[in-house]
């Protein structure tokens, strides 16, 4: 694997910052929000087979927890 | 808590020691003063008592129970624990009885999504983690403290009182035959959450209480489950608790389970509640269909509270009595251990006019630096097993959901289990003038090496502070070390040595400490690092030893 990823105790940081996003927010609103910011991120990234591959994870693990 | 029909001591598999109270000379008029006096005989005071004895100071411990606890409660020692514990002439016992391991499961909605291996090799004496219930814990280190003639052991002696001046400590201790004072230079306090001596000198623990509330049970079940750890998320048994399990000796495995967060903890913990949980636990989570029989439940909160200085003039604080951790990541007995031995040596150096006074000044910010450090890190496995809010529950659960098929998302299930702490920005740790490229750094403890069949770095430790010299050393620092008679070096690369103890040192061993021919390593009685240096002078090695007791 070639794409350079994110260091564990950043991810860790985005985990906390996330979830105090998320207690700030109307549960209602935690869908747009969510969908917003994965929009928000693809367009950081410049391969787009990286973010498929990634909208391909997330399902899975949805499927998973369905 | 006991099944209905037994006693707090009547156990399945424990004989429960029982202590005879001794009259002590103080109540028939006498009036011995003691140089250290020990509240609380729990395995952190008499790991202090031990400590103490071993420095060669003697020690009186006040207990006001007569037998050792009434359940399992701490269950993991780490492998700094066991080097401590062989540091104090036990850990043999410890070895035999436990159970060691190096491994670890996390199973979400029933199907495990990581594994967790600790570092371990065969450089090592002791396995990462070794389970073994507190009543042996404790009583392995009584019957040591026993055999020793510095320590007395004071059973059935409840403290109900304690003033201090300039001068020292006064205690006022109940028993059955009456009350008496006892006095003496200094005090451990070691007796616990609820300690009697942080609430006489008015004192209170500061911090968070998170929302989690756990029940731990002991049951004993026949199993060829191996000694691992287990943690269950969203078991279909019972999904809105995180479940941890873990095997003890004579078949007896701890069983956590997260209780929700309207569940009435006083009617969680009845007998029937309790029994029809675990009952659920072992068939759906753990898979077992043996019979099993319940030995004893508690319930447990998720702390992270502390003492703001964990010494007040004469008294300094051990264990729980200054500092509450939640469980996850087994520290609570593990640090308390590591702040007896601090504490312990420094009282001994200043008790026998080897250091100023000052020492002890290094002790609250060195142990509760540690603490911490554990709530930094225990405060994220908290948040992670026991999510607080509706956004960190959507992100547990989110990380859990796609660890099953992506390794990135498996760390955030790491236990995050106990490492011992670095005073690095200790008062009494030199910061390196040198580059080393391995080794433990300024602060950390020593690193164990294997020197032989049976044969370990650390075996050859002596009592006080100690020099590992690598290789010869240059003839200036050579012609010093005879100034420093206490000092014991050991000799690593060597054959023969005049300055120490010859041992074998390969060129493995050098590259794990950094070192070339003529580095060295001071090394305080606990273990940890007071300095290093590549090529050291006679000045660095007195500089570093009069800092590492408190400076000039």
């Amino acid at each position: 694997m070639t794409a350079s990823t994110l260091p564990f105790d950043d991810l860790e940081r985005v985990y906390e910052r996330l979830a105090e996003t998320l207690d700030a927010l109307p549960e209602a609103q935690e869908g747009p929000f969510l969908a917003q910011l994965a929009l928000a991120l693809a367009h950081r990234i410049p391969d787009v087979s990286q973010v498929e591959a990634a909208i391909f994870e997330a399902r899975r693990a949805s499927e998973e927890e369905g | 808590m006991r099944p209905a029909g037994r006693a707090e001591s009547d156990s399945l598999y424990f004989d429960y020691p029982h202590f005879p109270f001794v009259r002590p000379p103080e109540l028939d008029g006498a009036t011995p003063r003691h140089r250290v006096a020990i509240v609380g005989a729990g395995p952190v005071g008499v790991t202090a008592a031990l400590e103490l004895a071993r420095h060669g100071i003697d020690c009186v411990v006040l207990d006001d129970k007569a037998t050792v606890n009434d359940g399992s409660r701490a269950i993991c020692l780490s492998r700094h624990s066991l080097e401590i514990l062989q540091q104090l002439g036990v850990d043999r016992r410890f070895v035999a009885k436990g159970l060691g391991w190096t491994r670890g499961r996390t199973y979400f909605r029933d199907r495990e999504i990581y594994r967790f291996e600790m570092p371990h090799s065969d450089q090592e004496r002791f396995l990462p983690m070794v389970n073994l219930q507190q009543q042996y814990i404790e009583q392995f280190l009584i019957e040591r403290a026993m055999e020793s003639e510095r320590v007395e052991l004071r059973w059935q002696s409840a403290v109900s009182g304690v003033t201090q001046d300039a001068e020292g400590v006064t205690l006022t201790v109940s028993t059955p035959e009456g009350d008496y004072a006892l006095t003496c230079d200094y005090l451990l306090a070691a007796d616990g959450a609820r300690s009697l001596v942080r609430k006489a000198l008015d004192l209170t623990l500061h911090g968070e209480a998170y929302e989690g509330r756990y029940v731990i049970a002991d049951v004993r079940l026949k199993s060829d489950f191996p000694t691992e750890r287990r943690a269950f998320f969203h078991s279909a048994a019972l999904p809105e608790a995180t479940i941890l399990v873990h095997r003890q000796p004579d078949d007896i495995w701890r069983i956590d389970y997260q209780l929700g967060p309207d569940e009435d903890p006083d009617e969680a913990v009845q007998e029937a509640r309790i029994r029809d949980r675990v009952e659920r636990i072992i068939r759906e989570v753990m898979q077992e269909r043996g019979d099993w029989e319940l030995e004893w439940w508690s319930l447990y909160k998720a702390h992270t509270l502390a003492l703001d200085d964990y010494r007040h003039g004469r008294v300094l604080f051990i264990g729980d009595s200054a500092h509450l951790v939640p469980i996850f990541g087994v520290r609570g007995l593990n640090n308390g251990l590591a702040d007896a031995v601090n504490a312990g040596w420094k009282l001994a150096w200043v008790l026998q006019g080897r250091a100023p006074e000052r020492l002890l000044d290094s002790y609250t910010p060195e142990r509760r630096g540690a603490t911490l450090d554990v709530f930094a890190n225990a405060g994220k496995s908290t948040r992670f097993m026991t999510p607080p809010t509706r956004g960190h529950r959507r992100m547990r659960d989110a990380a859990l959901a796609l660890a099953l098929h992506n390794d990135y998302a498996s760390p955030f299930a790491d236990p995050r289990q106990v490492t011992p702490y670095t005073y690095a920005e200790s008062p009494l740790t030199l910061a390196d003038r040198d580059a080393f490229a391995a080794g433990p750094r300024p602060g950390a403890p020593l690193i164990n090496r294997r020197l032989g069949d049976d044969d370990f770095l650390l075996d050859h430790l002596g009592t006080g502070f100690n020099l590992l010299l690598f290789g010869e050393a240059s003839p200036e620092l050579a012609a010093a070390l005879g100034e420093y008679p206490e000092l014991a070096v050991l000799h690593l690369g060597v054959e023969d040595s005049a300055l120490g103890q010859p041992l074998p040192g390969d060129a493995a061993l050098f590259a794990a400490y950094g070192a070339e021919p003529g580095s060295a390593y001071l090394v305080r009685p606990d273990r940890h690092l007071a300095a290093r240096w590549k090529r050291p002078t006679a000045a660095d090695l007195n500089d570093a030893l009069i800092t590492a007791l408190g400076g000039a």
